[in-house]
Parts: structure tokens; sequence; C-alpha cells
């Protein structure tokens, strides 16, 4: 069912305490127990000994996993540990959150269960990102004060964004400047939107024209290497195709992987079980199933009637024009939530394909520019390794070479270990 | 003396004990079951022999055995190759894929989800040689392609390092001296491209005096050494002009490489390796 690292974003509450309006999750007062967690737990631990698999990262995210108390982290920190402790399995955690929360009490289970780094995200220039009580400006106020905090706390803070068409309007430049001359942010990634969960009147108009954001994101690309690269500014994912591009390791996000249904799940506060959180509380239809009703997950996983509908995705659209395009390898077909919700249906590609194809272009030349003029390259590499949200590496999707046939008879037929196992 | 490896249907793993084998089955979770408990020292592969299967269990299988998977159809399979992505972690994995029409696809998506190939070729007429070449120009030239196909991969490394190389032949796993096919009612054969025929009655085909005893078109070809006479079978009328060109292709790449770092040794600062 999953490769041999098991990614799978957690949302243990599907509460928050803001109310954008691009948000695609329905939100609930749903929030899991103590006992719960561990019921998931153990689950998780049968499915990954079924299926030989020796690893498994976890995404907290929600709702807002910053409404739930520290001390509930302590205990499930300590708990997770010792049932995989029990079972030789090893877990790793990753954090996402909007911190608008976020007060010092966090910072050491930040630093005990989370490696001392937090996921967040802000838009530029906000529009959307509203408190229930203020708009964007509060929100942003708050945020930028929060940061801050954790940031002189030690807490490393990656940022994802979302364009929109003031972003578009003010440019590359303005968004970038904003980014890391204002916020002295040194790791963020630019996401694509889409009108994921109940329509309203801002979901509406979220989509972007292709050529107007492939514009931005090539525009983005070259300030980053003129300004970003050398200083170590890590920009997802301009940064990661362009190692991906210079036979760098790098770590692709989720929506170019050759199918996301092997690479992670998303379980919600209730429960539910989906391919990812853009789906686990806003799609029933597309409901893998509940963890708490199926006695083990790979049950559950091997009977979904929706589950079957992600994983044969890339397959049954590949013959579309896919298999003609240079850069197959990368993207099969793109993300399914951003087809859903703009095509109304999982069996066409990705609708930002222009986009992509641009951008692989773009970064594949900058990257054999940058070969040419033979950059430094203890520079180039430190500037190239990245980890966050919506990449699920760490695991099995870091781009490396995978375990190769060994060519005979040149090299005669021994057999070689696989890269990962 | 090469040792002989025997691929064996899996109902006849236990009569092959001892010997090298590749193991075939279209199901596998037979392969799963004669493997699991063997000692899998002396078996080389395991080949799916369609890619019509449950694949469950082989992925939830712990054994980094390789496994290759045969594509007879591979216009029409090649989407299923998807399925077997996530095998990767685990095995090596080879797509062997027939050479028939629209078999480019198969190629494509193969390399794409970082698959070796080895290319079933037998003797490809022109809308196969053209098929071949576009092959050839993703092998050779595109940067996401990162993994061999065969028999390409093979020739051209010995075009590389000016090497006496195996012939295809053996890159092709049909030299009787290390390979035979045993079909699935225990009969002997080299591959199953020669049927029912004994392989000791095709061992004139594979050696030089035969060759050199008949006058055709391998004699004098610059490509002998690397092909030894293999696009001459079945049909030993075969015009090889169209396979030429790949040679050609390969020969001419590795050249164009050889000169490339040739040229790189020679920049200030590089040290010479």
């Amino acid at each position: 069912m999953m490769r041999n690292h098991l990614s799978v974003i957690f949302l243990p509450t599907n509460k928050c305490n803001v109310n954008c309006e691009y948000c695609f999750e329905n939100k609930t007062a749903d929030r899991m127990s103590l006992d719960q967690l561990s019921a998931v737990t153990v689950k998780l631990l049968d499915f990954m000994e079924e299926s030989s698999i020796s690893s498994l990262t976890l995404h907290w995210q929600g709702g807002e996993i910053m409404t739930m108390p520290v001390e509930w982290f302590e205990q499930a920190h300590e708990r997770i540990g010792a049932l995989a402790q029990a079972r030789n399995k090893r877990v790793d955690h990753g954090l996402q959150t909007n911190m608008i929360a976020y007060t010092p009490r966090w910072n050491r289970i930040v630093k005990e269960m989370f490696g001392n780094s937090v996921g967040t995200s802000m838009d530029y220039p906000n529009l959307y990102r509203k408190m229930f009580r203020g708009g964007p400006d509060d929100y942003a106020r708050i945020w930028k004060r929060n940061i801050q905090a954790a940031r002189e706390a030690g807490i490393n803070i990656g940022v994802i964004s979302i364009p929109n068409q003031e972003t578009l309007k003010h440019g590359a430049d303005s968004f970038y400047s904003f980014f890391v001359d204002e916020l002295g942010i040194t790791d963020f990634q630019v996401n694509t939107p889409f009108p994921g969960g109940e329509l309203n009147d801002t979901k509406r108009n979220l989509e972007l024209e292709n050529e107007e954001l492939s514009r931005f994101f090539l525009d983005l690309t070259d300030i980053w290497v003129e300004r970003g690269l050398a200083e170590g500014i890590k920009l997802g994912p301009i940064d990661q195709l362009i190692a991906h591009f210079s036979g760098e390791p790098s770590c692709l996000p989720c929506i170019w992987q050759s199918n996301c249904a092997d690479e992670f799940i998303s379980i919600d506060a209730r429960g539910f079980v989906a391919q990812c959180d853009c789906w686990v509380t806003s799609y029933p239809e597309y409901f893998f199933g509940n963890i708490f009703e199926h006695d083990t997950l790979s049950g559950l996983l091997k009977n979904s009637t929706a589950r079957r509908e992600f994983v044969d995705r890339p397959a049954a659209i590949v013959d579309k024009d896919c298999i003609e395009c240079a850069y197959l390898s990368l993207c099969h077909g793109g993300c399914p939530v951003r087809t859903y919700t703009m095509r109304h249906t999982l069996l066409e590609k990705d609708p930002y394909c222009y986009l992509y194809k641009s951008l692989f272009r773009h970064t594949e030349t900058v990257a054999a520019r940058l070969a040419g003029a033979r950059v430094d390259r203890k520079d180039f590499h430190k500037a190239l390794v990245h980890t966050g949200k919506g990449k699920s590496c760490g695991g099995s999707s870091q781009t490396s070479a995978p375990a190769t046939w060994q060519t005979q008879p040149l090299v005669q037929l021994e057999r070689r270990k696989p890269a990962v196992i | 003396m090469n040792t002989v490896t025997y691929n064996i249907p899996a109902h006849l793993f236990n009569s092959y004990q001892g010997q090298q084998v590749i193991v075939r089955s279209d199901n596998p979770s037979d392969l799963v079951r004669y493997l699991s408990r063997a000692n899998l020292g002396n078996v080389l592969y395991a080949q799916l022999t369609s890619p019509e299967v449950d694949l469950d269990p082989l992925s939830t299988w712990a054994s980094p055995l390789p496994v290759d998977v045969f594509l007879r159809s591979p216009a029409v399979e090649y989407p299923l190759l998807y399925n077997f992505s996530k095998l990767l972690d685990k095995h090596p994995v080879r797509i062997s894929i027939s050479v028939k029409n629209g078999f480019v696809k198969a190629v494509r998506l193969a390399l794409a989800l970082g698959f070796s190939v080895k290319l079933e070729v037998g003797q490809p007429d022109a809308s196969l040689i053209a098929e071949m070449a576009e092959v050839l120009d993703l092998y050779l030239h595109r940067s996401e392609v990162s993994q061999p196909v065969e028999y390409f991969h093979s020739t051209f490394l010995s075009f590389f390092n000016h090497k006496q190389s195996p012939n295809l032949w053996l890159v092709q796993e049909e030299d009787p001296e290390q390979f035979r096919f045993i079909t699935n009612e225990g009969e002997e054969t080299v591959s199953p491209r020669f049927g029912e025929t004994n392989w000791k009655d095709l061992k004139p085909i594979f050696t030089a005096e035969h060759k050199l005893n008949e006058k055709t078109e391998c004699d004098g070809c610059e490509f002998l050494e690397r092909c030894g006479g293999y696009f001459k079978w079945p049909n030993k009328e075969f015009d090889c002009e169209g396979v030429k060109t790949l040679f050609s292709g390969l020969n001419l790449a590795a050249e164009e490489l050889r000169n490339d770092l040739a040229s790189f040794r020679e920049l200030p600062g590089v040290l010479p390796t």
C-alpha cells in the first residue's frame, strides 16, 4: 500500500482560532483524546509492521494545532515514543501552525518534539487570513509579533505563502523583499491557490491566470538566484527544482510525486482517513474510512473505493498528454485536489500544468547556467537542503536515485542493496 | 567455466535447488510463497510475466530481491507501471519491454518512474527502429533519465571504455553458455523467442566460426564484436541498416562524452582523474 516510509498529515483537532476566507477545511469542535491518540498510534504501527515500513513522520496540524494544550503534546510525545520504541519503529514529528496562539510555553515541546522548527503561513499582501474579530491587518500584526518572539527563542520558522491577484500586481521583487528583507525569513515556500471546501466569493476568484502566475514564479526564480542562493535562503519549490536539475538530492513538494497515494494519508480528529488535509474535513465522499471503526488501517485502505480513485489517477490520465511531456518524471499529472476543486473531476491533469512546465523549463535552464558558472559547490549545496510541510521528504520522496538494477554483464549479476530499507 | 543461470517457472523452484536461477510467475503470491522460505543466494531476480497483478504480496515482502516485470503489450499495458513504483524502495525493479508498436510510451513512463529498462528487441522493422531511435535519444540526452536502458547502456559503456564488450546475446540474457530458459513444461531452451528449439541445436549461430564460414552482412561489420550477429536470428536475411544507425549513435555519443571529459580535464584548476 505504501512505500518504505509512512507520512501522516495528522489533525488531532479540527478546531481553529482564526477565520481565513480561503481555508479548504470545514472546521468542527472535535479534538482527539490521548487514549484515542494511542489507539491511532497502535494502528499506524501495526500497519507499518504488516507493510515492512520502518519509519513514520507525523505532520501535526489542525484545525489549528495550538488550540490544544501544551501538556497534551507533552503526554502525546511520551506515549507515541513509548509505543514506537516497543515496536522498534522510528517516529519523527513536524509542526504546522498559524502561530496566532503561540506563547513561550510552547518553546520546550517545540524543541523536544519538533526539532525546534515550526511551519507557518503568511501571504503578501495578506488579503484572506483573518481573526474572528478583526481583519487581515490584525492577523498579520499578531503573526509578525509571534514569529519574532519564536525566532528570538531560537525556533526555526518556515513559511508557506499563497500568491493572490494583489501579489501578482506587486510583483516578485516586492514579494521576495517582504519575506526576506522585511521579515528576515530565510526559509519559505510558495504554493498555488485552489478553492477547496465550501465555496464562497473569495474562493470563486482564487484561481490565478496561468501565464501571469508563471511570470511571477519565473521572476521569483531569477531574484532568488541573484539575491538568495549565495545567502542560503531556502525558497521552495524553486530551490528544490534547481537542486533536482543540478543532480543534487532534492525534496520536491507533494504535488509532484509519481503518486501521492503511495506517499501519505491524513487522519483528522474524528478518526476519518483521507488522502491529505485538503480532503479529510471537507469531502466526505472521498473519505477512505474511519480508523476507529476499522480493525486495521491496511484493511481500511485496501477496501476503500475512494482511495482506489486516488491510486488509479496517474495511470488513468497519463495517456491524455502527460506521456508526451518532457517533465513527466517530475509531475505525473500534478495535484488531485487542485484538479478536483477547479475542474470538478480527478481525471484531468492539474490546471496549473502551464505554470509547472514553464517553471521546470526555466529552473532546468538556470541549473545548467549555474553549473556552467561553476558555483561554489559548498554554498550551493547548503542552500538546497530543505524540509517542510507539503514535502514528504525525510522518507521515500527524496528524489535521490532509486535502487538501481545492476547492469549486466558489464558489472556481473550481483544484487545491490536497495537505497532505502 | 561460467555458471549457467536458469530462467524457471516458480513451480519448478524446488527442482533447481543449488542452481543459479531467475524465478518467474504471473502471480506475485507464487513468487513470495516459493521464495520467502528459500535461500536467495542463488536467485538472480524474480520475474513477473504480466503486469496485471495484485502487488500486495510483493509490496509487503521485506526481501530486497530484484524484480523484473515483463510487458508483452507495452502500448496498452504501460499505465500499469504506476502500480510498481512503490516496489522501488525495497527492490531494484527493471521493466522488460517487448519492442512492438507504441512501446516508446512504456519506456517513457518506466524511465519517468525510475525503473531500469531492458528492450526485448527481436528483429525490428523500420517503424520500430524509429521508436528505438526515440528511446536512444531519451537515454542519451534527457537529464531526467537516470536509469540504464539495455541493450543501449552496456553497448554505450563498451564504446566509451574502449573495452571488449560482452555481445548482445549476453546482454540480452540469451547466451546459452550462460542462460537457459525452462518452459512451463520443464523443457530447456535459450529464450522464449527460440520457441521449442533445443539450445544445443542453436549453438552454431553463436559461434564465430559460423559467421566466418558464411558470407553475410556481418562480415566486415564494424559492430560485429558488440552485436555478435544477434539481429540475424531467426531471419538471417534481416537488413541491419536500422540497427546499425543505433550502434553508430551510441558510438558517436561515447566519443562525444570522452572528448567533453578530456576538454574538462584540460580546464585550469581541474585535477586530472
